[in-house]
């Protein structure tokens, strides 16, 4: 870690001044917001739940702001205030690149106009209650009459107000510098030294407004001053989590107040960070300032929609409360506030208003072999060939930066890789897909057809002066950037890979429909920029700088590459596009990683929590890179860190260019052994991430949920971060990630709930008064691994060398008997390609076993359709009116049946096992511990043999005691 | 029934069958550990722990599937292969997948598979006769490196004799000479002559070590310049970059703006820079002269310039000289007499060891020790000739060397070479492989022979341990290990590099084809043709 390189708080003018208000703020017993709302300029929309106001500081009596404040249709609350008639326009455009669409804004919600504020009741029981206060300005959510979250608590709200550098012209002069603008139009009141009208509020000093150097960098700042500062707290709630991307716990510890953990606040500022730190408040690639605030009553969250540098201190005055504090270089305040009140209420809420993650192809979700860098068409058909001699299941194989001819993406580099096509074809054969890296960065160089096109097109990103395309140094040496921002880029961009020719357009024949994208270096990573990154005072399309969209740069790329890939075909096929920069809305395109991580026992703890990070922020698709990027992993991390990566929504090995190959064929006994169990158990599981996947992107909940989400109420499970479900499968985790140890011990919920170890079928019991801490064996070979009584989870049983292969193989279906002696599960089947599970071409069954009467002693299993049941909730983007069960896809895997029932916790040996119909089936019967047993033990087993059942059908089973 | 045997190799076709009691028909798991029913065998459901109920099907992990492929050889694939939809080349008979799903090509796949086993025979046969060649090559070399020690063991046992008769020579006139040579020794000139020599070795010496070290430097920066890694993204390491190219006068890599402008310019200036040459001081030595000519003036024997010295200003000041220069200040007419009398008295003197024998003792013991010297030198180059060749001889037959039928001997200092990238890349076998650019710059080394391979469980001499050869100890990598080749070799007409891969940083692999991997034709062998 370079710290020199990046700024801390200190080292930044805006976020000093933001950091210096807060201070004097906390310092002033009589501090008063400056801000209010001017009661007789409210407007009320007639048909809708929204109003605009004036809104007057008191220290800047002339210049004009506005509020703007809606309520949505599900009870999103969205408050904007923005300049007006200011000098210049603030960045105003950061949401219309997250959201997915305009929301809704309620048509049933009243305002009410009081003395004091406006006010409105909402919500089913009438218990949310939003609140916007005269004077000072302050926008409070309530629940129940309990404060839920207040914008502008402390008073800490600021929006610098656009003003000349007339300093520098009474310089001049021989005047004495004025420390403080002051109003244009006031000439009157030009004094020397600060104002106190605004000194008590800005402070005494003008620091850094017009110009800012940080190691050799100067960042001119044209436009002078424009931060904007809010304090958003949670008086009630005493866990806050989210705003990734940091290497920090998932419960976000403290940087302000006494005994803060972190002395900095967090950043977010995407940037290109060499060997991060494991423990940091730092800014890393990504950045989506999404906060969750926790307590066992309720959860709420916030969205700041901001797309520059931002600081942000967080609190906790007290055990059950947090504050914020979120400092921005620049931007107009455009706050989300989702009321909850359940964490489940919240991403719903979150991920109608940013989009939910994207279905990803199926084979996505299978292992992705990477290497910085395989060197030539032999050298990766050669590591296929080796895979599959030692029969390790893998789906993916990457080509980082070395396969194109100077770095010059798309074109490749010949010498090495004489029959692209071809070898592409030769990976998917075995049903495989290959990965391409393409970067932002494109070589200055006129025989680079993409950087001649983008050059003649002008949509190159421009230098502060607005007309010089930039320059900077990547990969490919002397680059330009294609500035994303401007339309004039989109049909070009998405035209570059399309496979056929087009004729005079250059386009990427050299490559497949099926060739998934990789997409890095795109915070925008600038070896000689400053904090590795562009030029603030850079300017994109409409005249913004960059400064004022940093954050939402790598997303625009991401996204177009995203539509480029599924504009290859028609119909399209889902896209597979993996970016290591992105922003709220990221989700809707693609996977991400956690950057280069270090081969570290702390980085494969860290990667655990960042995963989940990213997760609760919508952005599920998430993984860290197997074995660490840097570094040479002994075995037994590299066993371990498998471990991790089968358990994580995205899995990929990935490993820098210095390092010794390490792919899992290269490994010696016993650690080969056990990687290849370590896969299996990953493919085998495809079906549950598959269907946890479908619930993502349609319900928003996260792939892999942290036991806040799961069960918000106990309060044991908030800080857990290294224990984690799958889906809403009911598989609980927990991945080794310490040297040397051969125990771990695990957290079971509070719940009255029976957990079996999904190896041996141990049944540990948990209480609903404080849940259950257990100690459970964990040797290198074992994973602690627990299915939650009461689920069903349906695997696929048979490696195979890829995951497409598997699309006939027959299913298992664990049941665990809850400890009122029932279960159920889901499943989700598509083709995992095509978008026709959109027109109903899909299968989505539930399996329940229930007691066939209460006081029985055996169970009936079936499987339902659920599909049927619920077509409007089936897919993303479409709500199905009706689901046709005989769909092409279900009739193509009519004959793909169960081949294996396990039941376990029966409390008896069955005395007849059949299908409703009346067929006897054969099973074995292996006694042990009931699942409503007080008691801990090994499980008692049924094995039903090859029911014959198919898994499309609807039927049921009874065992009978 | 014919399902219940798909899968099943012929060898263990006799145990599928089932046992009978009554009607019911049960089979054992190859294992033992259970018995089910004979129609649970590949009914597609593991029964068996050991999977071998499941031969024709998927249902078990870790089994084995068996294809028949009539018409060509059987052979067995992973049971994880079996029904995935995919038609394996292994199983040209298609019996790995539902009928209709994939066609049988043995007729066709086994011709092919006889034609390669056919020209792949042919290969070796004709490869087998030029590895023939080499074994004669090394039994031939074994009779002359025999020959060649003898001789060299003759000529040691009379250079022997020459040094010992020239060591009693040196060491009789130096006895006579020593006393001399020492007193004129501490002359003060003498001796700081001896000061300034030694001064001027050590700077020599220094010179040296800093010349190195620049040498060094400019590698690793020549390395840093054209290897560097933007992944640093360290600007420090392109500003070293630039430094260096100024200061070294290279012209800038990686610089596209740079190059498209004038190519031809660049590092013009640096040249005509460099030849702007300082005046120098009249005497003091050009950088070419320190180079060349300092040896030769630290190898000068001191010892005889301090008797040339004697002769070139006279005599030194001994008793004797006031006598011979005395004769100068005498009438003539006393001459005679006064020369008789002096000799008289120096020879007296020198009786008396007060002054010294006018012979120059000095010089010849100098000229003595030369010829002694050169005699051992002729001596020991002889010995280690003979050792050399006493190695070469035992390494001959070594299968840690050139194989125990020193086929490989042929090969030693043959280099082969194969263009890949912008290099060329060099392997002189048994002894270094070298990286060459191709568009200027250095030649790196990129290991000497260090060994055959090295894998566990290679038997050394085994074909195996032939199919590999490692060179290690190359240049060091910047940032990275020292280079290192691995040889990956095999049966071919010539000794050729068919292929350059660099899998890891800085470690290579070439594709070697050599007949001295083309073992003759085994009854097998040639058996495997006519199947």
């Amino acid at each position: 870690f370079k710290s020199q390189d990046f700024k801390t708080c200190s080292q930044s003018g805006f976020c000093r001044r933001g950091r210096a208000l807060s201070a004097r703020a906390s310092e002033s017993p009589s501090w008063r917001s400056p801000y209010s709302v001017d009661a007789s300029s409210i407007a009320l929309s007639s048909d809708q739940a929204s109003f605009i106001a004036a809104v007057k500081s008191s220290i800047y009596p002339d210049v004009k702001f506005s509020l703007d404040v809606r309520i949505h249709d599900d009870g999103v609350v969205r408050v904007r205030m923005d300049e007006v008639d200011g000098l210049r326009k603030h960045y105003d455009e950061a949401a219309s690149w997250a959201l997915l669409d305009e929301p809704k804004v309620s048509q049933q919600v009243q305002w009410k106009v009081g003395k004091d504020g406006v006010s409105a009741v909402y919500g089913a029981k009438k218990d949310v209650e939003v609140k916007v206060a005269f004077e000072p300005l302050k926008v409070t959510l309530l629940r129940n009459g309990k404060e839920q979250v207040v914008l502008n608590n402390r008073g800490l709200l600021h929006m610098e107000h656009f003003r000349t550098k007339e300093s520098v012209a009474k310089g001049k002069e021989g005047i004495a510098v004025p420390e403080e603008g002051l109003d244009i139009d006031d000439d009157a009141q030009v004094v020397l030294g600060a104002h106190p009208r605004t000194a008590w509020f800005e402070g005494e000093q003008e620091d850094s407004w017009w110009e800012e150097t940080f190691n050799s960098f100067t960042d001119p700042k044209p436009r002078g001053p424009e931060s904007l500062s809010v304090d958003i707290d949670f008086p009630n709630h005493g866990h806050v989590y989210g705003i990734p991307q940091h290497a920090t716990r998932l419960d976000l510890p403290t940087t302000t107040g006494e005994n803060a953990h972190y002395s900095d606040p967090y950043r977010l500022y995407n940037a290109d960070v060499f060997e991060y730190l494991a423990d940091s408040t730092t800014s890393l690639y990504g950045s989506i300032p999404f906060m969750h605030a926790h307590s066992a009553d309720s959860t709420v969250a916030i969205f700041n929609a901001v797309g520059s540098d931002t600081f942000i201190d967080i609190g906790h005055p007290t055990a059950k409360s947090s504050t914020s504090h979120w400092i921005s270089e620049t931007g107009i305040l455009d706050v989300f506030i989702f009321p909850g009140p359940t964490p489940a209420d919240v991403f719903a809420q979150y991920t109608r208003l940013t989009g939910t993650p994207a279905l990803p192809a199926h084979w996505a979700l299978g292992y992705h072999q990477c290497r910085w860098n395989y060197v030539s068409s032999d050298d990766v058909r050669t590591v296929q060939k080796r895979f599959d001699e030692e029969d390790i299941p893998v789906d993916v194989f990457w080509l980082d930066i070395e396969y194109s001819e100077e770095h010059k993406y798309f074109i490749w580099d010949r010498k090495h890789f004489p029959d692209p096509v071809d070898m592409i074809k030769d990976v998917e054969a075995i049903g495989r897909h290959m990965v391409v890296i393409v970067d932002p960065h494109l070589k200055r160089t006129n025989d680079y057809p993409v950087y001649k096109q983008a050059t003649e097109l002008g949509i190159l990103v421009k230098k502060g002066d607005g007309t010089t395309d930039y320059e900077g140094w990547c990969w490919s040496g002397s680059s330009a950037w294609v500035d994303f921002f401007n339309p004039g880029s989109w049909d070009w961009w998405k035209s570059l890979f399309k496979t056929e020719s087009q004729g005079e357009q250059w386009s990427w024949v050299d490559s497949t429909v099926d060739t998934g994208i990789w997409n890095d270096m795109n915070e925008p990573s600038i070896f000689n920029g400053p904090e590795i990154s562009m030029p603030r005072e850079n300017i994109h399309y409409g005249g913004w700088e960059h400064r004022d969209l940093h954050n939402i740069n790598g997303m625009l790329f991401h996204n177009l590459t995203s539509q480029a890939a599924m504009a290859r075909t028609d119909p399209p096929k889902r896209p597979f596009v993996l970016t290591r920069s992105f922003y709220a809305g990221s989700q809707r395109f693609g996977a991400m990683w956690t950057g280069d991580n270090l081969g570290t026992w702390e980085h494969m703890a860290v990667g655990v929590k960042m995963v989940l990070a990213n997760n609760i922020a919508g952005f599920s698709f998430a993984g860290s890179d197997v074995g660490g990027f840097f570094g040479n992993p002994e075995p037994e991390m590299l066993v371990r860190w498998y471990g991790v990566g089968i358990f994580s929504p995205f899995f990929r090995a990935h490993a820098h260019i210095d390092t010794k190959r390490r792919e899992p064929f290269l490994l010696d006994e016993p650690y080969k052994g056990i990687v290849r169990d370590m896969l299996r158990l990953r493919y085998a599981m495809l079906p549950v991430w598959y269907t946890a996947f479908r619930e993502a992107s349609v319900t928003g909940l996260p792939v892999v949920r942290p036991h806040f989400v799961v069960f918000p109420q106990d309060e044991n499970g908030f800080s857990l971060d290294d224990q984690f479900f799958v889906g809403g499968s009911g598989l609980l985790v927990k991945p080794v990630t310490r040297k040397g140890a051969t125990e771990e011990t695990v957290y079971l919920p509070a719940e009255d709930q029976v957990y079996y170890d999904y190896f041996n079928d141990y049944a540990y019991r948990s209480t609903s008064s404080k849940g259950k801490e257990i100690t459970v064996s964990a040797e290198l070979h074992q994973i602690p691994l627990f299915i939650r009584g009461g689920s069903i989870i349906p695997t696929r049983e048979r490696p195979r060398r890829s995951s497409p292969l598997m699309k006939r193989d027959p299913f298992t279906l664990r049941v665990a008997l809850s400890s009122d002696g029932s279960a159920r599960g889901e499943l989700y089947l598509d083709d995992g390609e095509t978008f026709s599970h959109q027109q109903g071409q899909f299968v989505w069954r539930e399996f329940a076993a229930e007691k066939p009467t209460k006081k029985s002693k055996g169970v009936r299993i079936s499987s339902r359709d659920l599909a049927a049941q619920k077509p409007a909730e089936a897919v993303d983007h479409v709500a199905l009116t009706t689901y046709d069960s005989s769909n092409a896809f279900a009739k193509d895997i009519a004959d793909v049946r169960v081949e294996k029932i396990v039941v376990l916790g029966l409390p008896a040996k069955p005395s007849s096992v059949t299908i409703e119909s009346g067929k006897e089936l054969r099973w074995t019967y292996t006694p042990g511990v009931a699942s409503s047993d007080k008691k801990g033990g090994t499980a008692s087993v049924l094995v039903i043999r090859d029911p014959k059942l198919a898994i499309t059908g609807d039927w049921s089973i009874l065992v009978q005691a | 029934s014919k399902d219940r045997l798909l899968g099943v190799s012929p060898d263990l076709v006799a145990r599928y069958v089932p046992t009978k009691k009554g009607s019911a028909e049960t089979w054992q798991c190859l294992d033992g550990s259970k018995t089910i029913d004979w129609s649970s065998v590949n009914d597609d459901y593991c029964d068996c722990t050991d999977g071998t109920d499941e031969p024709g099907t998927s249902a078990c992990p870790d089994s084995r599937f068996y294809c028949v492929n009539a018409g060509h050889i059987g052979s067995y694939i992973p049971s994880t292969r079996v029904r995935d939809g995919l038609c394996e080349p292994e199983c040209c008979d298609g019996s790995d997948e539902p009928e209709g799903v994939c066609p049988n090509v043995c007729k066709q796949v086994g011709e092919e598979y006889r034609e390669r086993v056919k020209a792949e025979n042919k290969l070796r046969k004709t490869g087998s006769k030029i590895r023939s060649t080499y074994l004669a090559f090394a039994q031939k070399e074994k009779k002359r490196l025999e020959e060649e020690i003898a001789s060299s063991a003759q000529e040691i046992s009379a250079r022997e004799k020459e040094v010992a008769r020239l060591r009693d020579l040196v060491e009789r006139t130096e006895s006579l000479s020593a006393a001399a040579l020492e007193e004129k020794k501490s002359s003060p000139l003498y001796q700081s002559l001896i000061t300034h020599h030694a001064a001027l070795k050590s700077l020599q010496r220094e010179h040296k070590k800093h010349l190195e070290r620049e040498t060094a430097l400019g590698e690793i920066l020549d390395q840093l310049r054209t290897g560097y890694n933007p992944n640093y993204q360290d600007m420090a390491v392109l500003e070293a970059v630039r430094g260096w190219e100024q200061l070294a006068g290279l012209p800038h890599i990686n610089d596209v703006g740079k190059e498209d402008e004038n190519p031809d310019e660049l590092g013009s200036d640096e040249s005509e820079a460099a030849s702007e040459e300082e005046q120098l001081e009249e005497g003091i030595w050009s950088t070419e002269q320190l180079e060349h000519q300092l040896d030769d003036l630290l190898a000068t024997d001191y010892e005889g310039l301090l008797i040339e010295h004697d002769k070139h200003v006279g005599a030194p000041a001994s008793p004797t000289s006031i006598l011979f220069n005395l004769s100068a200040y005498l009438p003539d007419a006393v001459v005679p007499q006064y020369e008789a009398l002096r000799d008289q008295l120096v020879s007296w003197l020198e009786l008396l060891g007060l002054a010294q024998s006018k012979t120059d003792t000095a010089a010849d013991t100098s000229k003595a020790q030369k010829t002694l010297g050169d005699a051992e030198h002729n001596l020991n180059l002889a010995r280690r000739e003979k050792e050399d060749k006493e190695r070469e001889l035992s390494r001959l037959f070594d299968p840690e060397w050139y194989g125990p039928d020193g086929e490989w001997k042929k090969l030693a200092g043959t280099c082969i070479e194969k263009e890949s990238g912008d290099y060329v890349y060099e392997v002189c076998l048994f002894d270094e492989a070298r990286q060459k650019p191709l568009k200027g710059g250095q030649t790196f080394s990129l290991g000497k022979f260090a060994e055959w391979n090295n894998a566990e469980g290679i038997e050394k001499g085994s074909p195996a341990y032939y199919s590999k050869q490692h060179y290690t100890r190359g240049a060091k990598c910047w940032n990275g290990p020292q280079r290192s080749v691995t040889l990956d070799m095999s049966c071919g007409l010539e000794n050729a590099v068919l292929s350059v891969a660099e899998l890891e940083k800085c470690e290579y692999e070439f594709k070697v084809t050599t007949p001295a991997l083309c073992l003759p034709l085994s009854a097998s062998d040639i058996k495997r043709e006519e199947l």
